[in-house]
């Protein structure tokens, strides 16, 4: 029975680990508010996919629960974590390469059966990205990584997800495409999506975040308003490679402060 | 050398490049699935042989019909072989071991073949087997005619279930990336095993149109998995489009040697093109983004 709840996912206490390996989240508790970017940033090894792996059920956590909109769906697989509206973009490129655009979007509403909902879905993501209509005929492997990005996006859209996954959608990409990128992840946002982001460019994936959540040793060491975040100077000199001359004027954020994890 | 006789082996080329081309594409079918080398492919093929023969044998009707009972079976086959056998394999070696398992499986279906049907060599006797038809001078026997029709039909109906079919593209996103597939929401592991089905329902058909115009025998597989394998590394391990333009060409030119070398060194074609291959372009000549990930 689905509770109220004023997150739309909630990971609480989980620890998982990949076969007999030790365990890389230990203890980890994240929650997604509704129509919020939660950035997930830390360093090489601190579990940051893994936490998306967990919540996608592509990987059972081995303690701890899942909750979708007050639903717990702890140890369901991928293709029911879609059902429940939880949408995952893996790292690197992961469109179907030698499939067209459309092809590509529409296997996102693979299992819509109403073909009237599939075609609202369209027009809503050719609209938010509107690359994906401009190539719709187009071979998807002949995009730039940046168009081929907004292609996943638009893909992971089609279910009408209440969360989005983003697991390092900077990766490989140059300065101007990664600005674009997380463009499009804010206007994700605005369109009413919530979106858990993973991602190495712990800096730029803050300045686009509402809520940051600072990872290390497999759970949340800090969690706070990302714009506090970026400019707590001990912070950005610990995990967001140094501090910008100018990093002292971000915030004026009116969430709470930042706080201790667990 | 005349020009019609050119003509026939050109026609000829064509024929058997399109029987290749299907059989190629179920074999390039099961590798881009799950990178499994499907040494067994053609051991079913003469196993659909032997059926379209006994079937023809016992009822007197055309072996074509035996289809409707070889294609289920053999899809069925194929799917059961996928989920209860090849899943089974563990992912690091599975390429290595499936050589292993479906080498083993040929040879089960070659012995099984020589205990029920005895070494002797068969062959299906049409009352159209001795018809051709005369193009510009140029002698095509009828029945490979109508085996090259066959293979084309199913090649055609394969081409349009992967295009345009809710299960095709289930299947061609599984090729592709299996991880984003399953995040679509895409029962992968089911997919792989109807794609395997898919596969040998391919052989069922090939080999049903081999027996037309061929003498069987229970280790004729060894003849035709070579040329086989050939074709789908020229065309790009993983690409059907690769697979049956290679065949196509490999058909022609094994066609068009057999006149000044005769039918064994002609058989060579495909080794020097695999060679060739595997020197000047290892991703193969027509597609195979596959090869260059295995």
């Amino acid at each position: 029975m689905a509770s109220e709840s004023k997150y739309l996912l909630e990971l609480n206490d989980i620890e998982a680990g990949y076969g007999r390996a030790a365990l890389v989240l230990r203890g980890l508790t994240v929650q997604v508010p509704p129509a919020t970017v939660v950035c997930l940033v830390g360093p090489n090894g601190a579990g940051k996919s893994t936490v998306l792996k967990v919540a996608s059920g592509m990987l059972a956590p081995r303690s701890g629960s899942i909750v979708v909109d007050g639903v717990d769906v702890t140890g369901t697989n991928s293709q029911h974590m879609l059902k429940h509206g939880l949408a995952h973009v893996l790292q690197g490129h992961s469109v179907f390469r030698e499939m067209t655009v459309a092809e590509n979007v529409l296997l996102g509403a693979f299992t819509i059966k109403d073909q009237k909902a599939i075609d609202e879905r369209v027009a809503f993501v050719q609209n938010l990205f509107p690359i994906v209509g401009e190539r719709w005929k187009q071979l998807a492997g002949l995009l730039s990584g940046g168009q081929q990005k907004q292609v996943e996006f638009a893909r992971s859209l089609m279910v009408s997800p209440k969360v989005v996954l983003l697991d390092e959608p900077s990766m490989g990409l140059d300065p101007k495409t990664t600005a674009k990128v997380f463009e499009q992840v804010a206007r994700m946002r605005d369109a009413g999506t919530a979106v858990l982001l993973v991602e190495q460019n712990a800096r730029r994936a803050l300045e686009t975040a509402d809520i940051g959540c600072v990872l290390d040793l497999g759970r949340v060491h800090i969690s706070g308003p990302a714009p506090e975040l970026l400019a707590d100077p001990a912070l950005g000199d610990l995990y967001l490679g140094g501090r910008p001359a100018d990093s002292a004027h971000v915030g004026g954020s009116t969430a709470e402060p930042a706080t201790k994890g667990r | 050398m005349s020009g019609s006789l050119l003509l026939q082996s050109v026609i000829l080329g064509v024929l058997l490049g399109g029987l290749y081309a299907l059989l190629a594409a179920g074999l390039t079918l099961y590798f881009g699935i799950m990178r499994v080398v499907m040494i067994a492919h053609s051991a079913f093929l003469i196993l659909a042989a032997y059926l379209a023969w006994w079937f023809n044998r016992e009822t007197g009707l055309d072996p074509m019909l035996s289809l409707v009972v070889t294609v289920p079976v053999f899809f069925l086959a194929g799917f059961l072989m996928q989920r209860l056998l090849v899943s089974r394999l563990k992912p690091l070696t599975l390429t290595m071991m499936s050589v292993l398992l479906t080498f083993a499986i040929a040879l089960i279906i070659e012995g099984a073949l020589g205990f029920i049907f005895t070494g002797t060599q068969r062959r299906i006797q049409l009352p159209y087997a001795g018809d051709s038809l005369n193009v510009f001078g140029a002698q095509v026997p009828v029945v490979k005619l109508v085996a090259f029709v066959l293979a084309a039909f199913a090649l055609l109906s394969l081409y349009l279930l992967l295009k345009y079919t809710r299960f095709g593209r289930a299947l061609r996103a599984t090729i592709q990336h299996p991880e984003a597939a399953r995040l679509v929401g895409i029962d992968t592991d089911r997919t792989a095993g109807y794609g395997f089905g898919l596969g040998l329902a391919t052989a069922a058909i090939g080999g049903t149109a081999l027996s037309l115009d061929a003498t069987i025998y229970p280790s004729l597989h060894w003849h035709w998995i070579g040329p086989l394998m050939a074709i789908i590394v020229v065309g790009g391990l993983g690409s059907i489009p690769g697979a049956a333009i290679a065949a196509m060409l490999l058909g022609i030119s094994q066609s068009l040697l057999q006149l000044p070398l005769g039918a064994t060194w002609a058989q060579t074609v495909f080794y020097v093109a695999l060679f060739a291959t595997l020197m000047f372009r290892p991703q193969g000549f027509f597609g195979g983004r596959l090869a260059q990930r295995f």
